[in-house]
C-alpha cells in the first residue's frame, strides 16, 4: 500500500514538472477553465429565462447542478481523462508491453500515468459556485446533508474513475479510442442538466445506465435536503457494484490483449 | 498538381474513403453517436415546453427543431482538424505532400466519402420526424427544400475550410487545439444547436446571425423547418455560400504559408 | 551445461488473423461475414538455456522471433506447450517473475518522451521499490559501463538515437534482471555506437551472472556477443548450438583473400580439407603481398541458411 503511494506521488510529480514545462499551456488552461466556466452558463440562463421554475427546479437550484457538473468535469479532465488518453498511445505504439512487465498493478499504472494539474481551477471555480447558489437561495445544509453529498461525490468520482476503465478495456477490442472518451464526453455533458428534468427513457438512462444522476444531481438534492435517505444508499451501492464490475472487465481485457494480440 | 488529373483521381479517392468508413464502421458509430446532444436538447425542452409553447416553438416543434439540427449536423460535419493535427505531430504529413495531389483535396474526399454512411444513420431520424410531427413544422415548398439541400452543401464547405485552416495551424503553433475548442465552444452557443437563436434575447440574436456559426446550423435548419420563404431563403443561402468561399479563400492562404514555414524549419 | 533458467517445450502460439481483400464490396461483405485465417507463428519450438548464457536468437523476418520473445516475458500465452523462465510461469507474470526479467525492444521506448530520463528512473525505482541505496549504487554502475554523463538531464525527445538507447537499457536495468530479453536492441545505431552497447551488454552479463537472449538484424551483434545461436523459420526450430559449428555446417568453406603485389585482389572459397594445400601453393606463387584466411560472412552464412530450409521443406 505505501509503496503504491509513493509510486502515486512520483507519477504526479512527473506530471508537475511537465505542466511546468509548458508553462503557457498551463495559464492558457487555466483561463480557459474559467472561461468556459461562465460560457457553459448561457444556455441555462436563456432557458430559465423563459420559465422561472422547470420540472420543480429554481435557477439557482439548477446552479448548484451545474457546480458539480463543473467540479466533476474537473476531475474527469484534470485526473481521468489524461491518463486514458495516455493509454491510447500505449496500444497504438505497442509501448504497453512495457507496463504490463513491470511487478505493479497495470490498472494502477496506466491511470496514474498522468494528470492536467491546472483543472484543479475547474473544481475551485465549481466550488465557489456552490457557495453563491447556495447563498442565493438563503440555504445553509446541515451537517449530515453535507456528509451525504461528500459521500456521494466520492462515489460519483469513483464512477467516473469506473467509466474510464471501462473505456480503456474497450480499446482493446475497438481499434480507434479517442472516439469513444468523445462519446463518454458527450454524454456525460448532458449531466449539466437536473437529472429529473428528463422524462422516460433519457430517465432511465441517466439514472442506471449512465448514472449522471448520481454524479451530478443527487448531491445537490442532498444538499437541498430533499434526497431520500434510501436514494443515497441505493447510488452508493450502485457505484460500488460499478467499481467492481469495471475491475473485472479490465482484468477480462487484459487476458484478451495477452492471449490474442500479436 | 493539375486540375484534370485531380477531377480524374476524385472518384477514386471517394471510392477508397467511403471502404475506409465502411471498415471503421464501429468507430464511425461511435463517433456520430457523440453527436446526439440535440437529443438531450430535446428532452430537455420538451419539459420546458409541457405546459405551454415557448415562442413559436411547442413540443412538436422542439422535435423538428431538434430532430433537423441533428440531421444537418451529421450531414454536414467536418473533423479534418483532428486528422491535420495527428499528421502534422507525427511527422506523417511529409509523407502526403509528397504526393501529386493536394492533401486537403485528399482530406475532403475523405470527408465527403463518409457521407453517405451517415445519411443511413439520418434517414431513420427524418422519416420519425415527419411521422411523429405529421409533417406539420416542415415546409412544404419544394423549391425551399431544394434550397436546403444546398444549404447543406454549404454548411459542408465552410465547416471543412474551418476545420483544415485550424488544423493547418498546427505547423505553426502547437497548441492549435485550444483554438478548435474554442471554436467548438462559440459554435454550441451561436450556431443555434443547442438552443434556437429565437430563443435569445433579441440582441444577442442579432449579434448571432452576424457571425458565421448560424450559417452552420441555425440557417438550414430554419429553412426545412419553414421559417424562410424562397426569397428570404435564397438571401440566406447567398450569404452562407460567401461565407464558405471566404474561409475556402483563408484556408488557402494559411496552408500555402504553413507549408512554406514547414519545408523551411522540417516541421 | 549449467542447471537450464529458460526452458521452452513445444511452443506453439497462433494468431486468428481477420482477412479483406480491398475494395467497397469486400468491405461491405466484411461487415457481414467475417473471414477469419489461423496464422502459426511459433510451431513446436523447443529449447533450454543455461543461467549465465549469451544466446543469440536469428531468423528471416517474421519467423517468429519477436512472438517467442513476448511469451518469454509474460506478454503473450502459449497456444499450447509450456515455458519456465526463472523457475517461474510467465503466462501468470508473478511480480517476483517480473523483478527478475527485462525487456528491450529496440523500436519502441519506454522513456517518458517530454521528461528527462531521470523521470523515468525515479519512476522505475518506484515501480519495482528499490531501496535508495541499492538505486544509487546500480544506477553509478551503469552510469559508468555506459559512459553515459549527464544525458539524463535533458528531456528524452531532445537526446540522439544512441543517447535514447543508453538510457533505455539503463531505465531496463535498474532492478538488475537476472534475464535480458533484448529484440533488435542495436537497430538504426551507428557502428560505434552499436560497439558501445554490445559491450555494454557483455559487461552487464559478465558482472551481474544475467542470461541474456537477443534478437539482431546485425550478425556482428550476434558474432560479438553470443557464443550460442538458436534460430528459427517460419516458428520451427532449424538449429540450435554453437555458432562456429553453424558457419561451418552451412558453409564448409574457409574464404582465402589473397592481395598481389601489383594491387590485384582475389577471393577464393577452399573447402576445410584441402585448406593447408591450396594455402602452400598460393604462398609458392609469386607476387603475392598479402594473404588472409577467414570465416565467410555470418550473413551469407544466414542467408544460405534459409535458402536450404527453403528448398527442403
Amino acid at each position: 500500500m505505501r509503496r503504491y503511494l509513493r509510486l502515486f506521488a512520483v507519477q504526479l510529480r512527473a506530471s508537475i514538472e511537465l505542466a511546468l514545462q509548458y508553462r503557457v499551456d498551463f495559464f492558457v488552461g487555466g483561463a480557459m477553465a474559467l472561461f468556459w466556466l461562465f460560457w457553459n452558463l448561457v444556455p441555462m440562463v436563456v432557458v430559465w429565462g423563459r420559465r422561472p421554475t422547470i420540472a420543480g427546479w429554481g435557477f439557482w437550484e439548477a446552479l448548484l447542478v451545474v457546480a458539480w457538473f463543473t467540479l466533476l468535469r474537473g476531475v474527469l479532465e484534470g485526473a481521468v481523462q489524461p491518463s486514458l488518453v495516455q493509454v491510447v498511445e500505449h496500444i497504438r505504439k505497442g509501448t504497453l508491453d512495457f507496463v504490463l512487465i513491470k511487478p505493479a498493478d497495470a490498472q494502477f499504472l496506466v491511470s496514474t500515468a498522468r494528470f492536467e494539474p491546472w483543472r484543479g481551477l475547474d473544481s475551485l471555480g465549481a466550488i465557489a459556485l456552490a457557495v453563491y447558489a447556495l447563498h442565493r437561495l438563503g440555504r445553509v445544509p446541515a451537517p449530515g446533508e453535507v456528509a451525504i453529498a461528500l459521500l456521494l461525490t466520492i462515489a460519483a468520482c469513483a464512477l467516473l474513475y469506473a467509466f474510464a476503465i471501462l473505456v480503456v478495456s474497450a480499446a482493446f477490442w475497438v481499434v480507434r479510442l479517442d472516439n469513444l472518451i468523445y462519446l463518454f464526453n458527450s454524454v456525460f455533458d448532458a449531466g449539466r442538466w437536473p437529472s429529473t428534468v428528463f422524462q422516460g427513457a433519457w430517465r432511465v438512462l441517466f439514472t442506471f445506465v449512465v448514472p449522471l444522476a448520481l454524479m451530478t444531481t443527487y448531491p445537490p438534492l442532498a444538499l437541498l435536503g430533499r434526497l431520500k435517505v434510501s436514494t443515497a444508499i441505493a447510488g452508493l451501492a450502485g457505484a460500488v457494484a460499478f467499481v467492481t464490475m469495471a475491475r473485472l472487465i479490465w482484468l477480462r481485457a487484459i487476458g484478451h490483449y495477452t492471449s490474442a494480440s500479436s | 498538381m493539375s486540375l484534370r488529373s485531380t477531377l480524374k483521381a476524385y472518384p477514386t479517392l471517394l471510392r477508397v474513403g467511403l471502404a475506409e468508413a465502411v471498415a471503421y464502421r464501429a468507430e464511425f458509430l461511435v463517433w456520430m453517436l457523440t453527436m446526439t446532444m440535440p437529443l438531450v436538447m430535446l428532452a430537455l425542452m420538451s419539459a420546458v415546453a409541457r405546459e405551454a409553447p415557448i415562442g413559436r416553438f411547442d413540443q412538436n416543434g422542439f422535435v423538428s427543431y431538434y430532430l433537423t439540427t441533428l440531421i444537418v449536423r451529421q450531414m454536414t460535419g467536418a473533423w479534418v482538424v483532428w486528422e491535420l493535427v495527428r499528421e502534422v505531430r507525427e511527422g506523417t504529413l511529409a509523407l502526403r505532400l509528397l504526393r501529386p495531389i493536394h492533401p486537403l483535396v485528399g482530406h475532403s474526399a475523405d470527408s465527403l466519402a463518409a457521407i453517405p454512411m451517415r445519411g443511413l444513420i439520418v434517414l431513420p431520424v427524418a422519416v420519425i420526424m415527419l411521422i411523429a410531427t405529421s409533417g406539420h413544422d416542415v415546409t412544404h415548398d419544394p423549391w425551399v427544400v431544394v434550397i436546403f439541400l444546398a444549404s447543406l452543401g454549404g454548411a459542408w464547405l465552410l465547416n471543412f475550410a474551418v476545420s483544415a485552416t485550424i488544423g493547418t495551424l498546427a505547423l505553426y503553433m502547437e497548441s492549435s487545439m485550444s483554438i478548435w475548442e474554442l471554436w467548438l465552444g462559440c459554435f454550441m452557443i451561436f450556431s443555434g444547436y443547442l438552443l434556437p437563436l429565437e430563443l435569445f434575447p433579441p440582441w444577442l440574436e442579432r449579434f448571432a446571425r452576424l457571425l458565421p456559426f448560424a450559417y452552420l446550423q441555425a440557417v438550414p435548419v430554419e429553412i426545412l423547418t419553414g421559417m424562410h420563404d424562397r426569397t428570404s431563403a435564397l438571401h440566406q443561402l447567398g450569404a452562407q455560400y460567401a461565407y464558405a468561399a471566404a474561409a475556402v479563400l483563408v484556408m488557402a492562404l494559411v496552408w500555402r504559408r504553413g507549408v512554406k514555414r514547414f519545408a523551411a524549419f522540417g516541421g | 551445461m549449467p542447471e537450464p533458467l529458460i526452458e521452452v517445450d513445444a511452443l506453439t502460439k497462433e494468431y486468428r488473423v481477420h482477412e479483406r481483400a480491398p475494395g467497397v464490396v469486400a468491405a461491405l461483405a466484411s461487415v457481414l461475414r467475417r473471414k477469419y485465417k489461423i496464422a502459426r507463428a511459433v510451431d513446436a519450438l523447443s529449447f533450454s538455456i543455461g543461467a549465465g548464457e549469451r544466446v543469440g536468437f536469428l531468423g528471416p523476418n517474421g519467423a517468429g522471433k519477436t512472438t517467442t520473445l513476448k511469451v518469454l516475458s509474460g506478454l503473450l500465452h502459449p497456444t499450447s506447450g509450456t515455458v519456465r523462465v526463472a523457475g517461474f510461469d510467465p503466462r501468470r507474470r508473478e511480480h517476483p517473475f517480473l523483478r527478475n526479467i527485462t525487456l528491450v525492444m529496440g523500436q519502441k521506448q519506454q522513456l517518458l518522451w517530454d521528461l528527462p530520463p531521470a523521470d523515468t528512473f525515479i519512476l522505475n525505482r518506484a515501480i519495482y521499490d528499490l531501496p535508495e541505496r541499492e538505486y544509487q549504487e546500480t544506477l553509478g554502475e551503469l552510469t559508468e559501463l555506459l559512459e553515459r554523463g549527464d544525458l539524463a538531464e535533458r528531456p528524452t525527445r531532445q537526446l540522439s538515437l544512441g543517447e535514447r538507447m543508453k538510457c533505455e537499457l539503463v531505465a531496463a536495468l535498474l532492478h538488475r534482471p537476472k534475464v535480458l530479453f533484448l529484440d533488435e536492441p542495436t537497430i538504426g545505431l551507428d557502428v560505434s555506437m552499436q560497439v558501445t552497447l554490445r559491450d555494454f551488454i557483455r559487461r552487464y552479463n559478465e558482472r551481474f551472472g544475467a542470461t541474456v537472449l537477443l534478437t539482431s538484424h546485425y550478425m556482428d551483434d550476434v558474432t560479438a556477443l553470443c557464443p550460442r545461436v538458436i534460430v528459427i523459420d517460419k516458428g520451427r526450430l532449424t538449429y540450435d548450438g554453437d555458432l562456429q559449428a553453424l558457419a561451418h555446417r552451412v558453409r564448409p568453406h574457409k574464404r582465402v583473400r589473397v592481395r598481389r603485389e601489383d594491387g590485384r585482389e582475389e577471393t577464393v572459397d577452399v573447402p576445410q580439407s584441402e585448406l593447408k594445400a591450396r594455402v602452400t601453393q598460393l604462398l609458392a606463387e609469386r607476387g603475392i603481398a598479402d594473404l588472409t584466411v577467414e570465416d565467410p560472412p555470418l550473413e551469407e552464412v544466414m542467408r544460405e541458411l534459409f535458402m536450404e530450409k527453403r528448398t527442403t521443406t
